[in-house]
This record gives C-alpha cells, sequence and structure tokens, in this order.
C-alpha cells in the first residue's frame, strides 16, 4: 500500500465526499468529522481496493458504512436538540467565502434546492446524492447502500417526482431562460 | 408506449439505464407526444439544478484533513500494512492462524450486551440546560481557526470568569489551539476555544460561570466531580471549579478526553 498513491487517487473527490457527508450529517462539524474518518479508513484498507473500479464509488462506500454503523447512532441526542430548536441544520448555509461557482449556484437559488433535498427521506436523499449530484450509476448506487438495483431506480423516480414538485418554480425560471 | 407507461420509465431513461428496445420506444413515444416531451426537459432542467447543488469542501476542512491523512500514512507501519500490523520480513512464514472461535464470539457477544446497556443507560442533559447547549454548539459552531473576540469582549469574559478565561495550553497533552471565542450558552456567557490534535480531531473547551446542571437520569455526584459521556464518536467531559462550569467535548475515544480532561482539571 502506498499513501502517496491512495492520496493522489482519493484526494481529488474530497469534494464529492463531504457534499455527501453534509447531505447524510446535515450540520458541517460532523460532516468534516464524517469526511476525515472515511478518508483515514479508506487508506487503512487501500489494499482491498480494486484497481480500475471506480474509487469514488467506493470512498463513498465506506462513508455510507461508516454513517450507518456509527454516525446515526451517535446523533441520537443532538438531533432531539435540534428538533427542539424549530430549526433544521442541513438548510443552514456552511460558513466559508463563496466562490465562483457558488455565484454561479446562487443564480438558481441553490438554497432551495438544498432545502429541497433535505427534505427527502434519507433513503432518497442518498440515491439523489449518489447518482444525480455525484454521477455514480445505478448499480455503483446499489452497491453503496446494499440494495438491488431496481430499489435505487425506484427510490430515484419518487425521489425526483417529489423534487420536481418542490422547485417546480425554480424550474420554471430556468425553462424561461432557456427559451 | 402510453403516456403512463412513458412517466414510469422517465427516470431509466435520463440515467441510460434503460434496454435498448424500451429506449427506442421510449423516445419513439416522447417524438410524438408534447406533454411527455416537457416532462423530458424538466427532467433534464432538475438534474442540471441537482448537479449545480455541490457544496466544496471548505478549505479549512480540507487542510485538517489532509493533515490527519498525512499524520495516518506516517504512523502506518512500514507504510505498507493496512491493518495495522507489522508487515512480514520477506521470505519469512506466515505465523499460523489462531481460531478462537469461541473467545471471539464471547467477546463480541460480552460487547455487544455491554453497548446495549450503554444505550439505555446513558442520559441526556435537559434540554434547555447550558450542557444541551454547548453540545449543540460544539456540532454547530466550531471556532475557526485564528478566531479572537474583540477587545471588548475579551475585557467582559474576563470581568465575569476571571483567569479563567484564558485558553489554556494544552500542547503538554498533544493539543494545539487554533482560535477562541466568545458565545452565549443557555443565557449563559461562554468562552470557547477549539483545539486539534496530531491527528486533526477536534476538541472544544467552554467555559461559564454557573451551577453544573445535572444530567436527566444521573446520580447526584461532587460538585467537583469529573463526569465522561460518550455517544457515538463524540465524548464529553464536565466539571465544575470555583463557581465555573468546564466543559470539554472531543471527536475523541474515551481515554484520550479524560486524559485531556484530568491535565485540565488539575491545572485549573
Amino acid at each position: 500500500m502506498d499513501p502517496a498513491s491512495f492520496e493522489a487517487s482519493a484526494v481529488p473527490h474530497m469534494n464529492a465526499l463531504h457534499d455527501a457527508a453534509l447531505r447524510l450529517a446535515g450540520d458541517p462539524a460532523t460532516a468534516q468529522d464524517l469526511t476525515q474518518e472515511t478518508f483515514l479508513r479508506a487508506l487503512r484498507s487501500f489494499d482491498t481496493f480494486r484497481p480500475g473500479s471506480n474509487i469514488r464509488a467506493w470512498l463513498l462506500r465506506i462513508q455510507y458504512n461508516l454513517f450507518c454503523t456509527e454516525y446515526r447512532r451517535g446523533r441520537r441526542i443532538p438531533v432531539v436538540w435540534l428538533d427542539e430548536g424549530g430549526d433544521d441544520p442541513a438548510l443552514d448555509p456552511p460558513s466559508f467565502e463563496p466562490g465562483p461557482e457558488e455565484q454561479t449556484i446562487r443564480e438558481l437559488d441553490r438554497e432551495a434546492v438544498r432545502r429541497a433535498i433535505a427534505r427527502l427521506p434519507e433513503d432518497f436523499r442518498m440515491a439523489v446524492t449518489l447518482v444525480d449530484i455525484h454521477g455514480l450509476s445505478c448499480g455503483e448506487a446499489a452497491t453503496v447502500m446494499d440494495v438491488p438495483r431496481g430499489t435505487i431506480l425506484s427510490r430515484l423516480h419518487r425521489a425526483r417526482r417529489r423534487l420536481e414538485a418542490m422547485l417546480l418554480p425554480e424550474l420554471g425560471r430556468v425553462q424561461a431562460d432557456d427559451l | 408506449m402510453t403516456c403512463e407507461e412513458f412517466q414510469a420509465r422517465l427516470t431509466a431513461l435520463s440515467l441510460g439505464e434503460l434496454e435498448p428496445a424500451e429506449a427506442a420506444a421510449a423516445r419513439e413515444h416522447v417524438a410524438h407526444c408534447s406533454e411527455c416531451a416537457s416532462g423530458v426537459l424538466l427532467d433534464r432542467q432538475l438534474t442540471a439544478l441537482l448537479r449545480a447543488s455541490v457544496v466544496p469542501a471548505p478549505e479549512a476542512a480540507r487542510s485538517s484533513i489532509l493533515a490527519a491523512l498525512r499524520a495516518e500514512a506516517a504512523r502506518l507501519p512500514g507504510r505498507g500494512a493496512a491493518d495495522g500490523t507489522e508487515p512480514r520480513a520477506a521470505g519469512s512464514p506466515r505465523p499460523p492462524r489462531r481460531r478462537h472461535w469461541v473467545a471471539l464470539g464471547l467477546a463480541a457477544l460480552t460487547a455487544a450486551a455491554v453497548l446495549a446497556l450503554a444505550v439505555l443507560l446513558v442520559p441526556s442533559p435537559d434540554a434547555g440546560s447550558p450542557l444541551a447547549a454547548a453540545w449543540k454548539s460544539y456540532h454547530r459552531q466550531p471556532v475557526a481557526a485564528g478566531t479572537a473576540p474583540t477587545e471588548q469582549v475579551e475585557h467582559r469574559l474576563y470581568a465575569v470568569l476571571g483567569p479563567t478565561a484564558h485558553t489554556p495550553d494544552l500542547s503538554d497533552v498533544g493539543l494545539r489551539a487554533i482560535g477562541w471565542d466568545a458565545r452565549t450558552l443557555a443565557g449563559h456567557l461562554a468562552v470557547a476555544a477549539e483545539y486539534r490534535d496530531a491527528a486533526g480531531r477536534r476538541f472544544m473547551l467552554m467555559r461559564w460561570r454557573g451551577e453544573l446542571p445535572r444530567m436527566a437520569s444521573a446520580p447526584d455526584g461532587e460538585d467537583d466531580q469529573l463526569e465522561v459521556y460518550r455517544w457515538g464518536r463524540h465524548a464529553s467531559a464536565w466539571w465544575q471549579t470555583d463557581g465555573v462550569v468546564w466543559c470539554l467535548i472531543g471527536t475523541v475515544d474515551e481515554p484520550t478526553l479524560y486524559r485531556v480532561a484530568e491535565h485540565l482539571a488539575r491545572e485549573s
């Protein structure tokens, strides 16, 4: 196992992992912890990675397993408190300076998109995150979530219809801009 | 293909997951149905909107994760063993495998029982207490690197907390202070300092003047007693000294947190 090779292969996917962690965990601090722990575990088991396969899918699978086995349980108490506050951490913008990409997203009201995704049930949200946002195939997403490929397709279909309903004003605006 | 059949296959079509014959039938349908064509357009726009919603990792998070990764890589024995064991010398025979299945099974069963008991017994702080607010603060408001309060706020902190407001030097226990600030926890003015260890793991120390709130369902203890609790990957310790509550939270194992807390309790 070569740490330099691991870094060269895995670190370019840090944005995808952090973004997926943020959507899963809902708050920036936990997302950072989850992303870091994912990288550390992946480094330790890099020998098991099959060269030529999709390393992003491999990393996301480690992250999802970690979230399910440790973070979801660990979130038990904070989730109660946050609900009592009446606000949803998933809806809070992260505290960092916006870059050019973010400026573009703002034009499309990124907040509305994030809000809509955060409202999806966890299984739907993860399917959308893996396939629609981070470009995994349905087969790869099925491996990450350990469900049949048909289940991923079904979740995506239902999630998309819900998102369309929630984001209709945004989609209408994009459509009008396209014409 | 009917409109209903097409709508049921729209997502699979967009993702290129339909069989060739089905995809051809779907395309044939959409070529003659303006309503379904509009649905396809909407679906494509939704995909574009979703892809554009990616939030890049903040630079501070990237640096911290990279530092932790490099520290871990340097620690790996021989930079070759992924499971933490020492690598075998070339040509040396593989040590015989021990098959203590019964012992392993018993250990796993005991661990599961202890875990289940811990989950049942770990108390939760009152939702309105400063401890609950401290937990929330740790999760949602990390102290950014280089942060410090204004001079006016600093005076106010020292007026309320005295020398306790000073950010302790924890380099003896391998922690580096990265910033500190003032915040309000359930109506109490508090000072928060954030630390990182060599592996990039977070610690946050918060102090405020007040009574040490009791954990719901926790037995009453001595005022200066150090209490350590753990939920998932997060551990916390709190204690009270001269009317000031100290609360240390970290994404670390319990012994590490306990060691830091004891050091602080001794110094304070």
